[in-house]
């Protein structure tokens, strides 16, 4: 199977960058995508070229690494899938693919289709935890926890922070990736203690880090991995509201 | 206020949308005045509009109405400008259809064109009737201001018929997708009434921009 | 030198209360001037990190991924054991670490693996509170279900996500302590070799991944959190960046390696299908309890798995387990399977897998009710091979998945270098030769949460008193040097071949000769080819791009140059053991009927190798078992 890639090589975050075209002639339908790029990058060893920096580690859709733009979408022509989930065989032979990195002002880029999101982790720092400290937690079924609510927060816990939902949207807001962390510990009664701090903390630090504002186009759901429902946002409105009121 | 401005920017806007889509229904409301027999439609609608200026609590309202569109536009700017800056390099190929309508990826289009035609519109009437630019409006039988020849002359040219008719499809689109948001943006999160809200957006949308797109044929071909 | 467990006094129940009456406490003020080093952030490290902070300590945490929140502990599906007994079945703490030990083939240390089962209760307490969402009743208590061959309903679990839940509650207890200041975070960092001062582990040299350079850190502790090694196979159910590098350097500056051959082979993870593939993705055990496995009856069947009659398949688990069949425990099942395959009843494209098959259960249960247990799994089947596993039957595989061994630890989790840990997956403490389903979640954090922050200040009680050692100490710039140098060395061989190339030629030989059955010749031939592979590709291998970069083939070139190093010792830890328990089976070493013959009197010991320029030097740690005696495990 034949694949012509256009991937985008960047060497640096101060320089600039450019698709540059490279032409791979024996893949198989099998291989994922980023197995292509792996088999790619040994051709380019062997002609003596720096290899493609390209980021991936579980390869089986959970640890969140791998995310690029392939083909005009986040993760690929998929809805709902990681990079790695993405294989050969939705493609046809000869098809051209073109690959670039995350594109948003507070993602950018380190090297090729690598992009720095520790801005999720200071997101994440700023208030996305119970402050209890080890060893103080009661018996664990002292507090009963509704089976619904249970499964509420675990819809919305799912998310692998692999930030899609910043790529695909359009002002790269980060309103999904941190509804869904707010949701998760303010519904549940062990979060609820800081919930109006939390949520006001984390929409704080997301405005602080750059991204943009949701305005509900709905493509973040659609490329989310783990189909986190983009009405978390609005739950998140909700609770600044509350917050802003009781808070 | 630094925190939380997205929040804040985006809920002034919501909210004034919200405000400019019951405004709507009452203006939509009126112009069926028009499509009535010319001999009803007249009075009607000339006696309609004094008790509107005249009214305090209307001209209330019509400053809310003011305010309304010029914070949704002023933040829908603001809003934009910073969006712009949140991604600031585009991508070379970018199949966004396949995961979004082209109306929600395009607001701010939309929104530019109601805001041209908001501007012709009020230079078709409010600058007439309010500020008395141009030429001076008549009266009718029973002495109010014949605001409904004003209307009936216009959409008796076709290039305004057309221009009003073919501004009813960004507006219809502009409102299903505004509508929808809007909701979300103010924190109502329940699941099934959202899909409630989306039916009713989309029903309101058709008759809004139909309703506005058809009243000047009808005028005309009356 | 003689290894000390350093095991308490007292009935096992007392043991672990025992010990910390005992061991010295430090007063918060002389905390603050202390500092640890943890490196790795997965469930062991996260916890550790997050609660030595809480404590008072001073913490610097490094990862080799973007974010804590990707390391391993993430793809854990299943679930966590606790003993809490909610199920009201008979479990208790004795029960569980009864399970655990002899699940571990009777290899592991019974003081050990009592304080895993009693410390698992208090866990899952902990990770409540921590928000974990666990699978609720609709009464709003918790639900557990039954995993891995034991009698009793002891695993909590997050849906399919278990493992994410637990990593992302860590990673949120260290976030929460980076923003008290407590913790600095170090992502895209990664441990190039350990400084030992005076004997004593004293810091680390660390890479910044992005910008390629090198960096000393010094601490009053070092801990290692660094997971499993199974990627010397390549192909596994690890991640790709999953390395034994951090283990490897500190085995070669004296930590000793116990049983470094003990690696469980999972038996239900999609087959390879191509040369170029570079991960075996695991499936959910729990699909054993419904699907039925066979191969065909006859060799090189090509037709159609549904095309060929139940006559004419072989259902090799039922026909040698009866009493278990399916769900024969995961050793046996991986076995089964290769012997059925190297037998050439092997299917699929390369003939290298089994068909786990769902038709009866489907027939039976009905396709919605299968869909209903098995859905998700389904779905992912899908999604990986293209195949719609309702219609036809499953291909699934044996692959490299977890490692017993690790470096070797006393009860207080110190390797044998002073002030060096090992928590998690990487130390080898509480599996012997075989993991029970769902017990790695449950050590990693128990190791980081409850044992670790209870024990270092045995350690640094008397350290703070030492003199303390900055980075300008001549050990760390001739560490420095030597990393320096050893990564200057790869760059300027400029060879031929890249370095998959010889992961690829490595993983071979490994999955050959040392995973699920081993044997005297395979072993000391093995032994000689990873040889040659190591002088080729000191020889040929070719690294492009520079060292002061962002360069992630260098990356690779330097965990594999480990790895290689890693299976030498692998292979003659296997060799030297010549008996068979648990994952580990000799083929020499079996029943009449083909079962692991375990040789207690000869081989009742934790082997750890101990490297000396090259050569390994065999210490035996003797098990003694005061409280259980061992028994044959029995499946049939």
């Amino acid at each position: 199977m034949k694949i012509i890639f256009k991937i985008w090589r960047q060497d640096s975050p101060a320089e600039e960058g450019m698709l540059k075209t490279y032409e791979v002639d024996d893949l198989t339908e099998d291989m994922s995508i980023l197995e292509a790029l792996d088999h790619l990058n040994e051709l380019l060893v062997l002609r003596d070229e720096k290899v493609i920096a390209f980021e991936y580690d579980c390869r089986e859709g959970i640890c969140g690494q791998c995310g690029i733009f392939i083909n005009g979408r986040a993760h690929g022509p998929h809805d709902q899938i990681t990079t790695c989930q993405l294989h050969l065989r939705s493609f046809n032979d000869g098809d051209t693919v073109v690959i670039e990195p995350w594109r948003a002002a507070s993602f950018p880029v380190l090297k090729d289709l690598i992009v720095d999101r520790s801005a999720f982790d200071r997101i994440i720092e700023s208030g996305a935890y119970i402050s209890s400290k080890t060893g103080s937690a009661p018996e664990a079924n002292a507090i009963l926890i509704a089976k619904e609510v249970s499964d509420t927060a675990m819809d919305a816990a799912a998310c692998i922070g692999c930030g899609a939902c910043v790529a695909t949207c359009k002002n790269s807001s980060a309103a999904l990736f941190t509804s869904a962390k707010i949701n998760h510990l303010n519904s549940l009664p062990q979060g609820e203690s800081e919930a109006h701090k939390r949520v006001i903390e984390m929409t704080s630090q997301m405005e602080a880090e750059g991204f943009g504002s949701c305005t509900f186009t709905g493509a973040c759901e659609v490329e989310c991995p783990e189909s986190i429902s983009i009405v978390n946002i609005a739950e998140m409105n909700a609770r600044i509201i509350k917050a802003k009121i009781f808070g | 206020m630094a925190i939380n401005q997205h929040f804040f920017r985006k809920t002034i806007i919501a909210g004034s949308g919200l405000f400019l889509c019951v405004f709507l229904v009452v203006h939509l409301s009126a112009n069926l005045i028009l499509v009535l027999p010319a001999a009803i439609a007249r009075g009607l609608y000339n006696s309609y509009s004094t008790v509107l200026r005249e009214s305090l609590f209307i001209q209330i309202i019509a400053y809310l109405l003011y305010a309304s569109i010029l914070l949704h536009v002023i933040y829908a700017l603001l809003i934009t400008l910073k969006n712009r800056k949140a991604k600031p390099q585009k991508y070379a190929l970018n199949h966004y259809k396949q995961n979004s309508t082209w109306t929600s990826q395009n607001m701010g289009f939309l929104g530019t064109m109601i805001l041209l035609f908001i501007v012709v519109h009020l230079a078709n009437f409010w600058a007439r009737i309010k500020l008395g630019l141009g030429a001076p409006v008549g009266l009718d039988a029973a002495g109010y201001q014949d605001v409904y020849e004003i209307t009936n002359s216009l959409f008796h040219n076709i290039y305004f018929v057309c221009f009003y008719t073919l501004m009813a499809i960004p507006l219809g689109f502009h409102l299903h997708h505004g509508f929808k948001s809007a909701f979300k943006t103010l924190g109502f999160y329940h699941k099934k009434g959202l899909r409630i809200i989306a039916n009713v957006a989309l029903w309101y949308a058709l008759i809004i921009g139909i309703g506005f797109g058809i009243i000047p044929f009808i005028v005309y071909f009356k | 030198m003689k290894l000390d467990a350093k095991i308490p006094e007292g009935r096992l129940e007392d043991k672990w209360r025992n010990y910390q009456l005992k061991s010295q406490l430090i007063n918060p003020a002389n905390k603050k001037k202390l500092n640890i080093i943890v490196v790795g952030s997965g469930l062991a490290g996260a916890g550790a990190a997050a609660t030595l902070a809480e404590l008072g300590y001073d913490v610097k945490c490094f990862c080799y991924q973007d974010s804590a929140r990707r390391a391993h502990s993430v793809a854990a599906q299943g679930g966590i054991n606790a003993a809490k007994n909610y199920q009201h079945d008979g479990d208790s703490v004795y029960r569980m670490f009864h399970d655990t030990l002899k699940g571990g083939d009777f290899r592991s240390r019974e003081a050990n693996t009592y304080r895993l089962a009693e410390l698992s209760s208090p866990l899952i307490d902990h990770f409540v509170q921590q928000g974990v969402p666990f699978a609720r009743e609709y009464g709003g208590t918790l639900v557990n279900r039954s995993f891995g061959g034991v009698q009793v309903q002891r695993t909590f679990y997050a849906r399919g996500q278990t493992g994410q839940q637990l990593l992302l509650a860590a990673y949120s207890q260290l976030y929460k302590m980076v923003k008290a200041k407590k913790v600095v975070m170090y992502p895209r960092s990664e441990m190039l070799d350990l400084v030992v001062i005076n004997g004593k582990a004293k810091g680390i040299i660390v890479r910044d991944l992005v910008s390629g350079q090198l960096k000393r850190f010094a601490a009053d502790a070092v801990v290692l959190a660094t997971g499993g090694y199974s990627r010397v196979f390549r192909l596994s159910t690890l991640a790709i960046g999953c390395n034994g590098s951090a283990l490897w350097k500190a085995h070669k500056k004296g930590a000793f390696f116990a049983a470094p051959s003990f690696t469980q082979i999972h038996p239900t993870a999609l087959p390879q299908s191509s040369e170029a593939q570079s991960k075996l993705t695991l499936m959910s055990e729990s699909l054993r309890n419904d699907g039925r496995i066979w191969v065909p009856q006859q060799q090189d069947d090509t037709r159609n798995a549904n095309a060929i009659p139940d006559a004419e398949r072989d259902y090799y688990l039922e026909r040698k387990y009866p009493s278990f069949g399916n769900l024969a425990p995961r050793d046996i099942a991986s076995r089964a399977a290769k012997e059925r395959i190297d037998a050439g009843f092997g299917v699929g494209k390369l003939k290298n897998a089994v068909y786990l098959d769902f038709q009866h259960a489907i027939k039976k249960f009905g396709l919605d009710s299968i869909k209903d247990r098995y859905g998700n799994l389904f779905d992912m089947y899908h999604k990986i091979t293209g195949i719609d596993a309702y219609q036809q039957p499953m291909m699934i595989s044996p692959a490299a998945h977890f490692s017993m061994g690790g470096l070797w630890v006393d009860y207080e989790l110190m390797t044998t270098i002073p002030g060096l840990y090992a928590i998690g997956e990487c130390n080898f403490s509480d599996h012997g030769a075989n993991r029970l389903g769902a017990n790695s979640l449950l050590q990693a954090s128990i190791d980081g949460y409850f044992i670790l922050p209870n024990t270092i200040n045995n350690y640094l009680a008397t350290e703070s008193k030492a003199p303390s050692y900055t980075c300008d100490h001549p050990e760390f710039e001739q560490t420095e040097r030597e990393v320096q140098s050893h990564i200057k060395k790869i760059l300027a061989i400029n060879g031929s071949r890249t370095v998959d190339h010889f992961h690829r030629a490595l993983g071979k030989i490994m999955w050959q000769e040392c995973a699920m059955s081993r044997n005297k010749t395979g072993l000391e031939k093995a032994i000689e080819e990873i040889k040659d592979i190591k002088t080729a590709f000191w020889n040929d291998v070719k690294v492009t791009g520079a060292s002061n970069e962002l360069n992630t083939e260098l990356e690779k070139a330097l965990r594999l140059a480990d790895f290689i190093e890693l299976a030498q010792l692998m292979c003659k830890d296997a060799l030297d053991r010549e008996e068979s328990c648990g994952a580990h089976f000799r083929e020499e070493f079996q029943t009449h009927d083909g079962e692991a013959l375990r040789k207690d009197d000869e081989y009742g010991y934790v082997s750890a190798w101990e490297y000396n320029d090259g050569h390994f030097k065999l210490h035996k740690e003797a098990l003694e078992f005061e409280f259980v005696q061992p028994t044959v495990r029995s499946y049939k």
